[in-house]
């Protein structure tokens, strides 16, 4: 503001320190937050040392051979677990997803939209871990059968085959694409609901129906804050820890199908962490495991933000 | 000392307190048990154990009996592996674990000098899960290797077929099950498989947590066991116990001596005849000679350190602690049958319980012991 | 986009038929994502149900391998000290950094900053935070090394700053800048505009933004893994390992017994009612608002 003004407004110095502290606080705690996420990484990369100089970084991190009992850590089938569960999981919910942000800010009558949407974002709801005893109770057996038959009847697509372990990358990435649906649907309706009005009408106005108006004025209006709202699910599909633990098998191979047992990056943490304590090497590869997957994450939600802010104002990306 | 008789005082006062507050019920009084017992006097306390999932029934069993002596005991069973682990980081008072300390563990455990008491002996049964077939299906130690390594993929093969004449095998595929934590049994385990599969030990080797050429990992005896359920064709390896709650099919293995035998309590106990005591008390009992034995039967041991004062455990706790061995020792050997697992032998007990005599807590033996 | 639609041709009944199909499957599709969620419920009451008795609630796990399982006294007591003292943590950080971008930074570069990280922080894997916690207070040295509740709060409350944080910053901003500005002629100091007016008027939308954070970080397993550990035993120190409903589903899960199955399925189905239950709470005071 202007500065000559405060001269005769001013107030004497005891009745401005409330103000001054007030702001010098805040000031305080904003930066904390700041120093916190730096303390964060350096402290990873510190603990992390003794495996990323024993296997480098790129040996840990493409290195197929997790070999705890003679202490080599290589993190490929974990990275490749994680990924293809992450893919599983984009693959079965982003088009579900997005369809029904479509339907919602589309299609659906309004008294059924605030009930539906709800009941969505309830799926956010359920914990992790109820996921898990979900999936390890209820999906993996139900689904064995299935699961075989579509092996045996598609084998001829790649990575794909008629040996079904219970526990595998497919039932993992069903879950996971479950707990990313709410958040993914969630940003694309908001990105859906800025598409201009003036841009719809045109299109009924030409003669369109409903579903060619989504596809041609909606569907590429919205293209790149969809693809956001699926990269910030691929986000927290890489990070989901408890009910992948329950349901992909614990074995640090790289499996032939998606039918195959396998591992993720967060589940060999949350498996093997508590037994590695009194093991330099051990605990250092798995702190390393966390340092990739914070990086990757990190990557993922920078890009991700940069697409959805760029596509329209949205502020409240992920707060929920 | 009279411990006997603060323990009885101590047990009346918490009937009479449970009775007093929830109107004369008799389960009451384990609930408030441990509000009385943070209140009284030097015998009371809390015991934090951690580690095998083999020796957890019982350290679980003799925790609620202990509950009515004013110890509180919280056994976490992560696995040996974690156990012991844990003992080192000073998050576990004690660690449960299967195969004796290695040199390695012992350089982990720097906050003093660290002794081992073996506690009991259980049999790591090879259990399965297969639509047609019944229990005591014979297999031998290269078999059972074969079978971990993926070389015999399922229930028909050759090489089991072999071993079983006159059982009718179904061709359902083989899934393995195995542990993905750090475990005592699973070195029992493999320990045994090495000693008759040359493939096994140069390929994978012995060790609390190896590198599984296929199968399922899964966490803790439970966890395999869990999975050995839940799937047709599953086989595992699973303490006795497990096997038995889950009324598992379990193989009869062939020993040292060339005789197939059936996990029981007596061939499990027979392991431990004649065996041989070291120094360090570091006994094995895989693979025993005896022709009675079953060969993959394993000791559990308690770790901690000497003084554990010095290590940070409190006094009040650290007589709670003494309480635990003592009675793991003494009363509690009794109680291991009806878990299925077998006691010490005579010889080997009484080292036990020297070596939970010379625990201390700052210099001083413990009053609970 | 809009010169290739061009002009079309009349509707015809391909067109048509088009039309209803895809909306069909559009419809279909929001039914299918219903389809976990109804059945993750009716598997929850079908077998969680059954485990459920004042029995439950009354009596602490017992760890027997062999007779009564005992029920989630402890888990329950614990999840309700664990979060409680994490919301006591995040909250009051994350209205306080809310606070500072709406009133103080607005569009400069260091809120800007601030304000990309806190969002970059949501994305950040629970487990990782774990982690955090366990290099820094479970095995650093800073403190007494051990686990505890308090160690399991602080990895809870990383998780629900920024949940916090961003809420409240939305909600702030809703508030009218009349508002300030009409107590700020009135002479009132920042401090008191920021305490008596602003905060009051946002008050109703910090609390369901808090409770959303504390319905999250409720069912969070992975954070309290390695830091507040399981214990069968209630206890109500804070610098003792303390179990957890989540930590206590998790181990029970892993077991082959049908009884602590069972007693996973009932702790799940009570953790589920209670997170909706806040859930349903922080809706309700999110309609009763002003604002919005």
């Amino acid at each position: 503001m202007n500065a000559r003004g405060r001269s005769f407004l001013e107030r004497p110095l005891r009745a401005r320190l409330p103000d001054l502290w007030m702001r010098w606080i805040l000031t305080a705690l904003a930066a904390g937050i700041l120093v916190l996420i730096g303390y964060f990484f350096v402290r990873l990369i510190v603990e992390a040392q003794p495996a990323l100089s024993k296997f480098g970084v790129f040996g840990f991190t493409f290195d197929n051979n997790w070999d705890v009992s003679r202490s080599i850590y290589g993190a490929l089938p974990l990275v490749v677990g994680t990924l293809i569960t992450a893919a599983i999981a984009l693959l079965i919910g982003v088009p579900i997803a997005v369809a029904t942000a479509v339907f919602l800010t589309e299609l659906c009558p309004r008294g059924a939209r605030s009930l539906l949407t709800i009941l969505l974002e309830l799926l956010a709801a359920v914990p992790s871990v109820v996921y898990g005893l979900w999936g390890v109770f209820v999906l993996i057996p139900k689904l064995k059968p299935a699961e075989a038959w579509f092996g045996r009847t598609f084998d001829f697509v790649p990575f794909v085959g008629p040996d079904v372990a219970g526990p595998n990358y497919f039932i993992a990435g069903l879950i996971l694409a479950i707990m990313i649906l709410p958040i993914v649907s969630a940003i694309s309706r908001e990105v859906i609901a800025t598409v201009p009005e003036a841009q719809k009408e045109a299109a009924l106005a030409l003669g369109a129906t409903r579903w060619e108006m989504i596809r041609m004025a909606v569907l590429p209006y919205s293209r790149a804050g969809i693809t956001g709202a699926a990269m910030l699910g691929l986000g927290r599909a890489i990070g989901e820890t408890i009910a992948v633990t329950l349901v992909i098998g614990n074995a640090p191979q790289i499996g032939h199908t998606i039918f195959s047992q396998g591992y993720t990056l967060a589940a060999v943490i949350a498996n093997e962490f508590g037994e590695a304590a009194n093991n330099q090497l051990h605990r250092a590869s798995l702190i390393a495991a966390g340092l990739v997957l914070f990086v990757l994450t990190l990557l993922v939600n920078i890009i991700a933000r940069a697409i959805v802010a760029r596509s329209g104002r949205i502020k409240t990306v992920g707060a929920r | 000392m009279n411990i006997e008789e603060t323990v009885k005082t101590r047990l009346l006062l918490a009937a009479s307190l449970g009775a007093l507050a929830l109107g004369a019920t008799a389960c009451g009084s384990s609930s408030n048990n441990s509000s009385t017992a943070s209140s009284g006097s030097s015998s009371s306390g809390t015991v934090n154990g951690a580690g095998s999932t083999f020796a957890a029934p019982v350290y679980q069993q003799w925790g609620s009996t202990l509950k009515d002596k004013g110890v509180t005991l919280n056994y976490q069973a992560v696995g040996s592996g974690a156990g012991v682990a844990a003992l080192a980081q000073g998050t576990a008072d004690f660690a449960g674990s299967d195969p004796a300390l290695a040199a390695a563990d012992r350089k982990a455990l720097s906050k003093g000098p660290a002794i081992q008491i073996p506690m009991f002996f259980g049999a790591i049964t090879v259990s399965y899960n297969v639509n047609g077939l019944q229990k005591g299906l014979k297999l031998d130690g290269a078999t059972i290797a074969d079978i971990f390594l993926g070389k015999i993929t399922s229930w028909d093969d050759p090489a089991i077929a072999k071993l079983n004449s006159g059982v009718k095998l179904p061709g359902t595929k083989i899934t393995v099950v195995h542990r993905s934590d750090e475990s005592g049994t699973t070195k029992g385990f493999t320990t045994f498989l090495a000693a008759y599969s040359s493939e096994w030990k140069s390929k994978v080797g012995v060790d609390k947590t190896v590198k599984w050429p296929t199968g399922t990992g899964a966490k803790g005896n439970d966890g395999v066991a869990a999975s050995v359920k839940q799937t047709d064709g599953a086989v595992g390896y699973v303490e006795e116990a497990y096997a038995l709650q889950n009324k598992f099919t379990t193989a009869d293995v062939k020993n040292k001596a060339g005789q197939f035998v059936e996990p029981t309590l007596a061939s499990t106990s027979a392991a431990g005849d004649g065996l041989k005591i070291p120094a360090d008390l570091g006994v094995s009992t895989i693979d025993a000679p005896n022709a009675a034995a079953y060969p993959i039967t394993s000791q559990t041991f308690v770790d901690l350190y000497k003084d554990v004062c010095k290590a940070g455990m409190k006094q009040t706790d650290a007589n709670a602690l003494g309480t635990f061995l003592n009675y793991g020792l003494g009363e509690g050997q009794a109680s291991l049958n009806q878990l299925f697992y077998a006691k010490l032998p005579a010889a080997l007990l009484a080292k036990s319980k020297a070596a939970a005599q010379s625990v201390t807590c700052n210099g001083s033996p413990l009053s609970g012991a | 986009m809009s010169a290739t639609i061009g002009v079309l041709p009349p509707v015809s009944a391909r067109r048509r038929r088009t039309d209803r199909v895809a909306r069909a499957l559009l419809g279909l599709a929001t039914v299918v994502a219903l389809v976990p969620l109804v059945l993750v419920v009716y598997y929850l009451l079908k077998r969680g149900l059954g485990a459920i008795s004042w029995h439950f609630f009354s009596t602490d796990p017992t760890g027997a391998f062999i007779g009564d399982p005992g029920g989630i006294k402890s888990a329950l007591l614990g999840t309700v000290e664990i979060v409680g003292l994490a919301t006591l943590i995040a909250v009051p950080i994350g209205i306080g950094v809310a606070l500072y971008l709406v009133e103080y930074g607005r569009d400069g570069r260091f809120a800007a900053t601030v304000r990309y990280f806190v969002d970059v922080m949501t994305g950040v894997p629970s487990i990782v935070f774990g982690l955090f916690v366990y290099i820094t207070l479970v095995i650093g040295g800073f403190v007494t090394d051990g686990y505890a509740a308090w160690k399991g709060a602080v990895a809870l409350a990383l998780l629900m700053l920024p949940v916090v944080t961003r809420s409240a910053e939305v909600v702030l901003q809703l508030v009218p800048d009349a508002l300030r500005e009409a107590a700020l002629a009135l002479g009132a100091p920042r401090w008191r505009v920021v305490t008596r007016v602003v905060l009051p008027t946002a008050a109703p939308g910090l609390v369901t933004g808090s409770l959303l954070a504390v319905a999250r970080a409720a069912g969070e397993t992975a954070p309290l893994l390695f830091t507040s550990a399981i214990v069968l035993g209630t206890n109500f120190s804070l610098g003792q390992r303390t179990n957890s409903m989540p930590i206590q589903i998790f181990n029970d899960v892993g077991q082959a017994q049908d009884r602590l199955v069972e007693r996973a399925w009932g702790t799940a189905l009570t953790l589920v009612a209670m997170i909706l239950l806040l859930n349903l709470v922080a809706r309700l005071i999110a309609r009763r608002s002003r604002l919005s």
